[in-house]
């Protein structure tokens, strides 16, 4: 027991913000953080090429790493390593080269404030995250549109027309799901009362937000399918229509690190459907934890989102860009603001 | 001693200078526009050193995630290579 007061002396302090070094201490968090979530985007890939494979009656992955194909991933890897890297002649190369890096930074930058489990220290309760801030639902949403540019930038900087067809229906998209996204996020936020995350998954220790506000959950599971870009709004790299779209010239690691940006965004997003909505760290409504640590809750329901995602790719075909727009501004807009009066109905009511 | 803040503070305002000439002397028109949205996102930075947290994720929401945005969406329209050699 000695050894359990020693950790918790030291969440204390580290949590409580009282040590000298725990600002040190918060940025190794950091690292092992987006280490894990670096682990949990490949974890979701091998998941997406077992699970579709089994929807649409293959076997997937089978040669590589035993009868399940576990090293798959890391085989990927070193080819993806060893291919040429070419940078087209008719390329903008600042733009070219720039684009992965911005798609990776938006991801990583959305980590920074998640919060992970609410631990109890003598008495009071302290978040796990890397930085405790005020505002973190507004700035995951302001950072992750900076993944539009992104995309944009490879759209133009590959110079080809391909390419620049998939930057435009990306810019052309996300100006119409930006804002039913944020307007479902703060309609939450307004029932919680705070714009801190960490406030609102408190908020839901009884009822999830699923449970009281269900037309705000479908508005952003919808935007968010589209803002990272999957099945049934992926305009952006339709195969068929536009050869991969904004990443039609690119090759090798590029090419790899531009594809994993997006599926860091897909598990950050999945991590944000499981805060706001399915109450986090909480267990099951009204029952409660049933003793297990939040963390494992968080984590089931991260990759039951995940697996979610995963079943709309398989299951739903692909729209085509105009009925995508079309969807945006006449049907979720008006829905994201029912939200709105809806939530400060309940405010009003209960609150 | 000197005070640390002064080297974050350096770093972003020396973005800022940059890329707010490039702004004007870029000669591509989408250069101009992503260092504008540049220069936009380091005067978040500023925020974020003023303490000011709130401006500056408004600022990101706004200026870069909202007008930035839209001055790509006007320039994708002008087309590329009409530029006078």
């Amino acid at each position: 027991m000695i050894i359990y007061d020693e950790i918790m002396y030291w969440l204390v302090l580290i949590f409580a913000e009282s040590h000298p070094y725990s600002d040190w201490i918060r940025g190794i968090l950091g690292g092992l953080v987006i280490g894990a979530v670096f682990g949990g985007a490949l974890v979701m890939v091998y998941l997406e090429r077992k699970f579709l494979g089994d929807i649409q009656s293959r076997i997937g992955p089978n040669r590589v790493g035993g009868r399940y194909g576990v090293l798959q991933l890391i085989a990927d890897a070193i080819k993806l390593f060893t291919k040429e890297d070419i940078i087209p002649a008719n390329a903008d190369k600042w733009l070219f080269i720039g684009a992965p890096i911005v798609a990776l930074t938006s991801g990583f930058l959305m980590v920074a404030v998640l919060p992970f489990d609410y631990l109890l220290i003598n008495g009071s309760y302290y978040a796990v995250n890397v930085t405790r801030m005020d505002i973190s639902i507004l700035y995951l949403e302001a950072v992750s549109g900076l993944a539009v540019f992104a995309i944009f930038m490879a759209g133009w900087g590959s110079g080809s027309k391909y390419s620049m067809l998939g930057g435009f229906r990306n810019i052309a998209k996300m100006i119409g799901y930006e804002i039913p996204l944020g307007i479902s996020i703060i309609s939450v936020a307004i029932m919680a009362q705070s714009l801190d995350i960490v406030e609102i998954v408190e908020a839901q220790d009884f009822l999830w937000n699923i449970i009281i506000h269900p037309l705000a959950f479908i508005v952003f599971g919808i935007c968010l399918i589209a803002d990272v870009g999957r099945i049934p709004f992926d305009q952006t790299e339709s195969e068929e229509e536009i050869i991969a779209g904004w990443a039609t010239e690119y090759s090798g690691m590029r090419w790899g690190l531009a594809f994993f940006a997006e599926y860091l965004h897909a598990v950050v997003g999945s991590f944000m459907v499981a805060l706001i909505f399915l109450g986090g760290w909480n267990g099951l409504p009204i029952v409660g934890n049933l003793y297990i640590p939040g963390i494992f809750w968080l984590i089931i329901k991260t990759i039951m989102v995940i697996m979610f995602f995963i079943w709309t790719r398989a299951a739903l075909p692909r729209y085509r860009i105009d009925q995508v727009v079309d969807l945006g501004w006449k049907c979720l807009l008006p829905l994201s603001l029912l939200c709105l009066v809806w939530s400060t109905i309940i405010g009003l009511v209960f609150g | 001693m000197i005070n640390l803040e002064i080297i974050p503070f350096m770093i972003v305002s020396l973005i800022m200078i940059i890329s707010s000439i490039l702004v004007v002397k870029a000669k591509d028109v989408v250069h101009c526009a992503f260092a504008c949205v540049v220069s936009m996102l380091s005067v978040a930075g500023f925020y974020v050193l003023l303490n000011a947290q709130f401006m500056a994720v408004v600022q990101i929401l706004v200026y870069v995630g909202g007008i930035g945005v839209m001055i790509l969406f006007a320039v994708m329209l002008t087309g590329r290579g009409q530029e006078v050699e």
